[in-house]
């Protein structure tokens, strides 16, 4: 392992916030108790189990903390909410979704196709900004679901999703489910005001650790559960409650709540720095994902070098210490290039020099300064090994 | 910890022969349906001893693509035209011990990329001769007259058999045609005189 990585991969993972792994070690240590037992010490671990969920439930501006339920993580979220919605309204075999969602729900809803259900997937510009009149053409009476992403993973485009609720309502009884995994703790969320049934979330994009998630189950909808055993989480999600990273998830959301804000514009400034002083410097360098900033998470920079191979930047940089990640077919166990980038329409020699940045709560101005000193010679390095012309070529204005 | 296995970091980090040929004789390029990388190899090659003198790759390509042309590019160096086009895609992976199955398709990229830089040669040196010496089989140096006296000596009917005889063919392949339109020439030339 390396002493020192500067770690611009934030949107893969983050580092467990040192806040959240004091508030989960005592309950790997002294405070091991069942939730479900009779017990004191167990109704103990009750009340901390509770009290998580009314920070998740703050965090995500819910209604209510009992809308809140545990799961082992995003995917599981997304997956129980797609299918627990069509069992709940098997008559209904009409999906809506976009081109660019997580695999955790773009292969589910493949797979559902393929047993099936008729999928509609709506079109992303080339900002990566959804068509919402083809979403309200695209609604039908047999339409379930409609699942749509808050921030793209790969380039931080957000989804309008209080207009995309407000469509889905005024034109249908579809259900309204939400893959929220990149939003939380980067840019604030008021799940009350908005159209929206079903909510997913994962801790260890901000800073609780892997393997804790939970869904948003809106009051008054009733999910079957998608693991089936025991009575926790009211009967919604069998298991033994995972205590420790249930209290890590809590706290993390705290964390999120109390500094979250001054974070994200801490953030937002290392971010802007990054990506202006690359569009400006590097020749070739275009960005991934809509211009204006408001339509983009704080936190996230996907730029492509183009003509250049994205995971020989990545190779690059990985031995100059920085982490990062590219959308080039080269570096998918699938060979091929990031579907998001490809709905996007982003031109193929683009789209196999695209490096996405990922900032978070522990960067800092130098190792933003130290990315940007680095990154012209290996662009330039490898440039020189390109087969195109013009890679070579100046900077077209 | 590298990024690659130890060998093809090597080549990554330090990559022979990589850029722009100044003065190439021939030059060809493969593109991978896979996964769409692309490789170009250029060529320098000494027509009266035909070999190749220098060769240099351009790609855009994972690592190991690039590691790949970097040892094929070193390994066709001072390499005679017929042993440049018949040089396996083992000459290339056997270096690295092993490559993971899915980047043999790398190598094999590579290997392509060379056979069309040496069919470019082909084509530019059919253009520059002219007449019964032309040479059919710039990979052997086998020219027409040398075909044609093959065939009549042991009554070849394929393309298989004149290579097997003379080597012409047994290389890049892009006078296969060209052949067969000799074998074609000859045989309906024989029928019409019985």
């Amino acid at each position: 392992m390396r002493e020192q990585i500067v770690y611009l991969d934030n949107n893969a993972t983050t580092r467990v916030a040192p806040e959240v792994f004091d508030a989960m070690r005592p309950y790997l240590e002294d405070l091991y108790g069942n939730p479900s037992s009779a017990h004191t010490f167990g109704r103990e671990m009750r009340r901390s189990v509770e009290s998580a969920r009314e920070q998740v439930a703050q965090i995500l501006g819910a209604g209510d903390a009992s809308e809140i339920v545990f799961t082992s993580c995003g995917s599981e979220s997304d997956n129980w909410a797609i299918r627990g919605v069509l069992e709940l309204v098997p008559g209904k075999r009409h999906i809506v979704t976009t081109r660019v969602e997580h695999e955790a729900v773009r292969n589910f809803c493949e797979r559902l196709e393929k047993n099936g259900y008729e999928v509609t997937w709506l079109e992303v510009d080339e900002d990566g900004g959804l068509d919402l009149e083809a979403l309200g053409a695209a609604l039908r009476p047999d339409t379930a679901l409609v699942s749509a992403m808050l921030a793209n993973n790969e380039t931080g485009v957000l989804f309008p999703i209080e207009e995309i609720g407000r469509i889905v309502r005024d034109n249908s009884d579809a259900l309204f489910h939400v893959d929220g995994v990149q939003a939380v703790g980067k840019i604030p969320i008021s799940l009350r005001d908005a159209n929206v049934d079903l909510f997913a979330i994962s801790g260890h994009k901000f800073h609780a650790p892997k393997g804790i998630g939970a869904l948003y189950v809106r009051k008054g909808l009733s999910l079957a559960p998608f693991i089936v055993g025991g009575g926790q989480e009211g009967g919604r999600r069998a298991g033994t409650e995972s205590l420790p990273y249930i209290v890590g998830l809590g706290r993390a959301c705290e964390l999120a709540r109390v500094d979250g804000d001054a974070e994200a514009l801490r953030v937002r400034a290392l971010r802007d720095r990054l990506e202006d002083t690359i569009l400006a410097s590097i020749p070739n360098a275009r960005l991934n994902g809509a211009g204006d900033r408001a339509r983009r998470l704080p936190n996230t920079s996907n730029i492509s070098f183009e003509y250049v191979e994205g995971e020989n930047i990545l190779a690059s940089l990985d031995a100059a210490g920085v982490c990062v990640s590219t959308g080039s077919a080269c570096n998918a166990e699938t060979h091929e290039a990031s579907a998001v980038l490809r709905a996007m329409n982003v031109p193929y020699t683009a789209a196999r020099g695209s490096i996405r940045f990922s900032l978070g709560r522990y960067n800092t101005e130098s190792e933003i300064e130290y990315t940007l000193a680095i990154l012209p010679g290996i662009i330039e390095r490898l440039a020189q090994w390109s087969p195109y012309d013009e890679a070579s070529g100046k900077r077209q204005v | 910890m590298s990024f690659y296995p130890g060998r093809v970091q090597e080549h990554f980090d330090a990559p022979r022969n990589a850029g722009e040929l100044e003065g190439a004789d021939a030059t060809g390029e493969a593109c991978s349906f896979a996964c769409g990388a692309v490789v170009r190899i250029s060529l320098k090659i000494d027509a009266t001893r035909q070999t190749v003198t220098d060769a240099k790759f351009k790609t855009l390509g994972c690592g190991y693509l690039i590691a790949c042309a970097s040892v094929l590019t070193e390994a066709v160096k001072e390499l005679a035209l017929g042993r440049a086009a018949t040089l396996s895609t083992d000459a290339i992976t056997d270096w690295f011990g092993s490559l993971p199955p899915e980047r043999m398709d790398c190598a094999a990229l590579c290997r392509e990329a060379l056979h069309a830089a040496l069919a470019d040669y082909h084509s530019a040196r059919l253009e520059e001769w002219t007449g019964d010496e032309a040479l059919i089989c710039t990979c052997f140096g086998v020219s027409e007259n040398s075909i044609e006296r093959a065939i009549h000596a042991l009554a070849l009917r394929t393309v298989e058999q004149v290579t097997r005889t003379c080597n012409a063919g047994g290389g890049c392949r892009s006078c296969h045609p060209l052949i067969e339109d000799i074998l074609d020439d000859y045989w309906r030339a024989r029928s019409a005189r019985s």
